[in-house]
């Protein structure tokens, strides 16, 4: 047990570049906050409602790279094998359930004074959106369930992939139903913004994409941690149980 | 080394175990797909346009049902029904007006010109609401009880929209056109 204790407190899953990046996330946030606050101009039919927009938009596009690299991880599962692309699919998909949460909730918020509603069941793409993370939510429910680690990642790919389906579906469901939907069309490349707001926009973007690489890298390099972990652990328990077998004098026969 | 390696006894259960979580992930997915396709199908049917309602009222008939429409600036009036607050004014798709009459206070950002999404059904009966002058006029009106708003994807400030009123205005803003006829 010592030699485990020792590995485990000696690892880590910080770097010099993580930390730099951290810094830069949160220089970003900060930057985000000041221009979603205090420079992007209101709108005028929203007046500072249409501030969610900073925080919504790109909440929603890391939800479909986050899932996106889920399914390929999944696949890459599937095909190769390779630990390395299940810990990847199981790293966005736990971050792309925050990400996917975070767009709900605050799609939820925005709708509120804009829409005059929280929630519409008759909508599409709200409701697509949910079924993924529901869908998301039970991959990693999935994952947690236990069993034999190549069943479960198994397991959790297929449900990857299947919840993948969905992604296009929710992307382009304000064109494919595009008189049908409460849900306004892409505001990135159909919407008319102002520059400052586009940029914030774009900004808001770049932060969430740097945050989701920091919390990848971290993500994942404690799921490869859990992995050599449970190496070690059996290594151990195999190792014991050898020592324990040479000392018996009965030969260690099992009953 | 403190890790116990006495051999486990068999686990019968385990089998079922793994079966009744394969058959509830299962049945899960199986919900999941159900709504998802009653959602798209549905939504081919969320809301009717004016112009579709309006062609469609006699199939609709007396059920509830959802109606989208602009409203026309000109035609918003706030007033009575009977004895409760209603906000009457017509809506237009395609060409076609709708008459409304909603029950209660609007939307937040309701205003003319943006889109609303309104729950509720035929009246056989022209609109009693003082002030209110119908642009459809048919004899009939949608009575509202719930209204939301279907902004769109433009988010201008005040002097883009200045500037985008004055562009529609030389054009001839839908509004105008349709109050002027």
């Amino acid at each position: 047990m010592k030699n485990i204790a020792t590995s485990v407190d000696a690892a880590t899953t910080k770097s010099r570049a993580t930390q730099i990046l951290g810094f830069v996330v949160l220089f970003g946030v900060l930057a985000l906050i000041l221009l979603g606050f205090f420079a992007a101009p209101e709108d005028d039919e929203q007046r500072d409602a249409v501030r969610m927009i900073f925080v919504h938009v790109p909440s929603a596009f890391l939800t479909y790279a986050a899932f996106s690299v889920t399914a390929a991880g999944s696949l890459m599962w599937l095909w190769k094998r390779s630990r390395w692309w299940d810990i990847v699919a199981h790293s966005a998909a736990e971050i792309g359930v925050i990400f996917c949460g975070l767009t709900l909730f605050t799609g939820s918020v925005w709708g509120r004074p804009t829409w005059n509603t929280y929630w519409d069941w008759g909508d599409v793409r709200l409701v697509t959106t949910l079924i993924l993370f529901l869908m998301m939510v039970g991959y990693l429910a999935l994952r947690a369930a236990g069993g034999e680690e190549n069943a479960v990642a198994t397991r959790a790919a297929v449900v990857g992939l299947l919840a993948a389906v969905n992604i296009p579906i929710i992307n382009r469901s304000v064109e494919w139903w595009a008189n049908r939907t409460l849900h306004q069309r892409s505001s990135l490349t159909d919407g008319n913004l102002e520059d400052l707001t586009l940029f914030t926009l774009v900004v808001g973007i770049v932060v969430w994409v740097l945050f989701f690489v920091w919390a990848m890298i971290h993500r994942f390099r404690i799921g490869w941690l859990e992995h050599q972990l449970r190496d070690i652990e059996l290594q151990a328990a195999i190792a014991g149980r050898r020592a324990e077998t040479a000392n018996d004098p009965t030969g260690g026969s099992l009953p | 080394m403190t890790t116990d390696l006495t051999p486990l006894p068999p686990r019968p259960r385990y089998a079922r175990r793994t079966a009744g979580l394969a058959v509830t992930v299962a049945l899960v997915a199986t919900a999941a797909v159900a709504v998802l396709v009653v959602n798209l199908v549905g939504g081919t049917l969320y809301f009717y346009n004016a112009d579709e309602a309006v062609e469609e009222r006699a199939s609709i008939g007396d059920r509830r049902f959802t109606l989208q429409g602009t409203p026309i600036g000109c035609s918003i009036v706030e007033g009575l029904s009977g004895n409760e607050s209603v906000v009457a004014f017509s809506v237009m798709f395609a060409g076609t007006a709708v008459d409304v009459v909603h029950f209660g206070d609007p939307a937040e950002l309701f205003q003319a010109d943006v889109s609303v999404v309104l729950d509720g059904g035929w009246v056989e009966q022209s609109p009693q609401v003082a002030g209110f002058a119908p642009l459809a006029n048919d004899g009939w009106h949608f009575a509202s009880d719930r209204m939301r708003v279907k902004h769109d994807n433009d988010y201008i400030n005040r002097e883009g929209y200045d500037e985008r009123l004055a562009r529609s205005a030389e054009a001839g803003g839908s509004t105008e056109v349709v109050c002027e006829a």
